[in-house]
């Protein structure tokens, strides 16, 4: 017998395929997976975040950030011009908008959980008149009205906890974390609602919307000049301001609003409010022991 | 995202010099067997009984790892299921230079063929997860070795 040992051709055990090709495929194929797994549990989280009853949406506000630095003349203001708006929008039973000022000169303004929108004296400071600073709180009270802090964090909590736990780290201290309120992202379909509502508020307040376009060319303004990184959370999920505008202005032609008309001037003490305001907030960071005095914190948060 | 580069520099790593090496393996494991193959290796229990052989247990044994880049690719695979090609390469390399060290020590006693070959392998890193994979393949048998007639 004769014993001898053939030459195997290669290829049978090997697979002669690309590894980078491979590689292209597999981890293609797992972002795609992780991309849709995110979408659906972020879509899974808003909707069950919106079942959450207002009133105990109430009881997860960030109290502590949100002790308010306005003077009593500039929250009367601010809660009769507030009411006004309300009126013109169609809030559910039971909710209720709280308005904070910060005397810090952050450039911004957002809505966060249990009805509480905080605005900041930097933002405020650079508003040209009333109907300015109305489309501001509108458009804010149009996210506490649509329930969009509620749904965005709890889109936000569903990815992450379920991410975390895919690579091994999950921050279960998702509600915990303060980091969590001010730094809110709409998208834009969120957006996009709470200007229309806003702008109808506007609108049926004062018989045009000629104020939105001047909060918009504001906001344009300061993001001209600061770049993008400290954009106020109002913009924060709109790359372009053009694609914005362009929106208002269709759904004026659209339903007949005039895009301009005679602006009602801030009232004339509405600087020296926001000095005070300013002044306030200055004096609770310079007393000891109140180190992270809420305004601050806020401030720090926001540009961490 | 200092994580991110980490774990980029290693992939590009562990593919680059991954590749680099499995090419180079690949064409001395071609260029050896050839020269080896004239010393037949067979899986049978029976050996010739005329001539009378000389028999010598020959073994031959290689360790091998894995690298980061060939661990990713497998570690993505595990998620869809199929062909783990990037361990395929690795474990066929094993098994030919375990063969051919055996071989080798065939050849170095002057053995005319090795009979009743078989493979063995034994992970070295069992039960410790987060050691680096390696496992042993194992080839051995016995060598025959023609007897000079007085």
């Amino acid at each position: 017998m004769k014993y001898r040992n053939p030459r195997i051709p290669e290829g049978i055990n090997v697979s002669d395929r690309h590894p980078l090709k491979e590689l292209l495929v597999l981890a293609g194929g797992a972002l795609l997976l992780l991309v849709l797994l995110s979408w659906l549990l972020g879509q899974f989280g808003g909707r069950l975040a919106r079942l959450l009853p207002f009133e105990h949406e109430a009881a997860l506000a960030p109290v502590s950030l949100l002790s308010s630095d306005a003077g009593p003349e500039l929250q009367a203001y601010l809660d009769q011009l507030g009411g006004r708006l309300g009126s013109q929008m169609a809030m559910p039973e039971g909710m209720e908008v709280r308005l904070h000022v910060s005397g810090g000169d952050t450039f911004n303004a957002f809505a966060t959980l249990g009805g509480n929108i905080l605005l900041y004296r930097g933002l405020l400071e650079a508003l040209p008149h009333e109907n300015a600073l109305a489309m501001l709180l509108a458009h804010e009270m149009a996210h506490v009205e649509h329930r969009d802090p509620i749904v965005g964090i709890g889109q936000g909590a569903a990815i992450q906890l379920v991410l975390g736990l895919l690579v091994g780290d999950p921050n279960l201290a998702v509600l915990g974390s303060a980091g969590l309120y001010t730094q809110l992202h709409y998208t834009r379909e969120m957006e996009r609602e709470a200007d229309t509502e806003a702008l109808t508020a506007v609108q049926g307040m004062y018989g045009h919307i000629a104020g939105a376009r001047d909060l918009f060319d504001v906001i344009h303004m300061q993001r001209e000049r600061s770049g993008r990184e400290e954009m106020p959370a109002i913009f924060s999920s709109h790359p372009l301001d053009e694609q914005r505008l362009e929106a208002i202005s269709a759904l004026a032609r659209e339903r007949g609003w005039s895009e301009t008309g005679e602006a009602t001037p801030l009232p004339a003490a509405f600087r020296r409010w926001l000095s005070e305001a300013a002044a306030r907030a200055a004096e609770a960071r310079a007393m000891p022991g109140l180190a992270t005095s809420p305004s601050s914190r806020v401030g720090r948060l926001h540009r961490g | 995202m200092f994580d991110l580069i980490i774990f980029l520099v290693l992939l590009s790593l562990g593919y680059g010099v991954g590749q680099y090496a499995e090419r180079r393996h690949y064409r001395s494991i071609i260029e050896r067997e050839g020269r080896l193959n004239a010393l037949p290796a067979i899986a049978s229990r029976y050996p010739p009984i005329e001539p009378h052989y000389g028999q010598s247990l020959v073994i031959g044994s290689t360790v091998v790892s894995v690298d980061y880049f060939k661990r990713f690719l497998a570690a993505l695979r595990n998620l869809f299921g199929g062909r783990v090609t990037s361990y395929e390469s690795l474990l066929d390399r094993a098994r030919r230079e375990s063969l051919l060290r055996m071989k080798q020590q065939a050849a170095d006693l002057g053995a005319a063929m090795v009979f009743n070959v078989k493979y063995e392998t034994a992970s070295i890193s069992k039960g410790r997860g987060n050691t680096i994979g390696s496992i042993e393949v194992l080839a051995y048998g016995t060598a025959l070795i023609e007897q000079r007639r007085k």
